[in-house]
């Protein structure tokens, strides 16, 4: 602008530069903001300025005008908004104009001698400050922004994350609520963290009044804790587990379970769950089927105890009344053979009935027993070849009168399904836990279809079979802790292998 | 049982007895005494292979037995003869109307223990003397 005392007149170079000024940035103002992202395109913009400003002085007062410091304020714009390497062009440009317009203002002076040379040194300096100054807080900047931006993808990554967890809690809660089991899970000191419907139903709880909550205090089920307990502190799953818990009535309630233990990171046990099933109907059907079962064996013992003994007894009525008949002394002789045999008949029934039939929680004295001897002297009252195929005289202890039971059972079936050529073979063995005794005939074997019927009692092949010689076998092996096999092959023989348990420190001897 | 085989015997009327049991089949025999010749069979097959073998005048027979069941055996008797009259002797009770039913063509039924005065009495009517 140009201070003159004629006043204001837009003709001077001044207001011709300034109208200039505004058109250009008139124009610059419509182009769109994109260019000026351009660095040549900014730098072509601030060149422009610097020419303008330069103008500006050259047509008013020259150098001694205040105009230049418009440079500076250019130079600082320029640094702002480029680096440096556009802000040192700029400055360079306006100390060359200016410079120049330093010469020519003094023709005569030496230039390194002018009082105005002085400002050029300050456009550079202010150049590099001021880009320095501007790019480190454009660096802040975009650290800053760079840090917002990681904050919001946080922020987004995070409510992800969130939002999946949810629903997989909602999806496992659901998952546990469709179990058909009951499901509690408590932290390790009783506090209910879980519980599903079917557990509300068994245990007659509510969700809302179970969880948080301590399991001790919740009348009851303290059976179940106790056992929550039990798995925690070992540290291993109990698998189909048995207690009774009561229900509100105080009614016990069975229920069969398996709890395992929950552990964090690095093991660290957290609490347990455990997962039940009330056994009520299931006991009470087993139950059901037990009585129909007794009752069953009850009938079929009952009718079984009827024919066998009508039939001696048959012998015997008849026999009686041909010998009130008859004077002859060999029918009198022969009647009575009969007649003793038909009671000794009865007594080997009532006998049978009664080893069935026998309490097994009696306690009876245990014995040591010599096997081999034993068989020896069963068989000496046959008359069967027999080979024992081993050395041993094994010793277990049982009761005397089972084991031989046992044993006469066996070797008269052997027996029994052997012709005069058979050869009854005996042998020992021990295994790591049992004493086996082997007892094989060449016999005409057992059917097949037989075979699994062999130790239900009332089951017989014989004609004057009892049908409880194998069952009372089977029960007296039960009894001492033993167990018995059959194999039998049609027309070959059977083999008879009763297991019973090793007498440890008779072993040795 | 052999030992009471009496072929010889051809006049007398001729029985079959089959019993599992050997002293049931002594106290029929001895019941029956000298008027019959008694032959004892000691299963179901016995009795068959007997009955096809030789002829008789009335078959005694039991019901449960090894191997062949009584009851087989009579029906399969009936299938070559008609009119042999069959006696039962047997232990069962309970199914003696079972066996009336099925059977309608069994002379008798006797239940053990047997009335052996009875069981006489019943074979003279059933085949005389």
């Amino acid at each position: 602008m140009t201070y003159s005392k004629k006043g204001l007149n837009i003709w001077e170079p001044g207001y011709a530069i300034a109208l200039i000024y505004f058109i250009s940035n008139f124009i610059l103002y419509r182009i769109s903001e994109k260019h000026f992202t351009k660095p040549i395109v900014s730098f072509f913009i601030f060149l422009f300025d610097i020419i303008t400003i330069s103008l500006a002085i050259y047509f008013t007062q020259g150098i001694e005008n205040d105009f230049y410091l418009i440079y500076f304020l250019v130079i600082f714009v320029a640094s702002v908004g480029q680096n440096i390497g556009g802000s040192i062009p700029i400055a360079i440009v306006a100390s060359l104009i200016y410079g120049w317009m330093v010469y020519r203002s003094n023709p005569g002076v030496s230039l390194f001698e002018s009082a105005f040379l002085i400002r050029i040194p300050f456009f550079c300096i202010l150049a590099l400050i001021s880009s320095y100054w501007a790019e480190s807080t454009r660096i802040e900047l975009r650290e800053k922004e760079d840090l917002e931006r990681f904050n919001r993808e946080l922020k987004k990554e995070v409510r992800r994350v969130v939002a999946k967890e949810i629903e997989l809690r909602e999806y496992i809660e659901k998952v546990i609520s469709s179990v058909p089991s009951g499901v509690i899970a408590a932290s390790k000191d009783g506090i209910i963290t879980t519980l599903n419907p079917a557990a509300e139903r068994a245990l007659g709880l509510k969700k809302e009044d179970a969880v948080g909550n301590d399991i001790k205090n919740i009348h009851g089920i303290n059976a179940l804790w106790q056992k929550m307990e039990e798995s925690m502190n070992s540290g291993a799953s109990l698998l189909s587990e048995e207690v009774a818990i009561q229900n509100k009535n105080n009614e016990n309630i069975p229920i069969g379970l398996s709890i395992s233990p929950i552990t964090g990171l690095k093991e660290k046990l957290l609490g347990c769950v455990a997962i039940f099933k009330d056994l009520s109907e299931l006991k009470a059907l087993k139950e059901k089927l037990n009585q129909a079962e007794r009752l069953s064996y009850l009938g079929k013992m009952a009718s079984w105890v009827a024919h066998e003994i009508r039939n001696p007894l048959a012998v015997i009525h008849g026999f009686a009344e041909l010998l009130t008949n008859t004077k002859k002394e060999e029918k009198i002789v022969l009647y009575c053979s009969e007649i003793h045999k038909g009671t000794q008949r009865i007594d080997n029934i009532i006998d049978d009935i009664l080893a069935f039939a026998r309490d097994k929680k009696k306690q009876t004295q245990l014995k040591e027993i010599n096997l081999r001897v034993l068989i020896e002297d069963i068989v000496k009252n046959f008359d069967v070849e027999t080979k024992i195929n081993s050395d041993e005289y094994p010793i277990i202890k049982g009761e005397p009168e089972s084991i031989r039971r046992i044993f006469v059972n066996l070797i008269t079936n052997s027996i029994e399904a052997m012709n005069e050529k058979g050869v009854l073979q005996i042998n020992f063995s021990y295994g790591e836990n049992w004493l086996t005794t082997e007892i094989t005939d060449n016999g005409k074997g057992i059917q097949e279809e037989y075979l699994k019927k062999l130790f239900t009692p009332f089951f017989t092949t014989k004609p004057r079979g009892t049908g409880l010689g194998l069952a009372i076998v089977k029960k007296i092996l039960e009894e001492q802790k033993g167990k018995i096999e059959i194999e039998s092959e049609e027309g070959v023989g059977t083999t008879s292998r009763v297991y019973l348990p090793k007498e440890k420190e008779e072993r040795n001897e | 049982m052999n030992e009471w085989e009496n072929k010889q015997e051809s006049k007398k009327k001729r029985v079959l007895v089959c019993d599992d049991e050997e002293s049931i089949r002594l106290l029929i025999k001895e019941t029956l005494g000298d008027s019959y010749d008694c032959v004892g069979a000691s299963n179901g097959q016995e009795a068959l292979k007997k009955f096809s073998q030789e002829p008789f005048d009335l078959v005694i027979m039991d019901i449960k037995m090894p191997g062949t069941h009584g009851l087989d055996a009579i029906e399969q008797i009936r299938e070559t003869n008609k009119k042999i009259p069959i006696v039962i002797c047997t232990a069962y009770r309970l199914m003696e109307d079972d066996f009336v039913v099925k059977t309608s063509d069994v002379a008798a039924f006797f239940p053990k223990p047997l009335d052996i005065k009875a069981l006489k009495a019943k074979i003279f009517e059933l085949i005389g003397n």
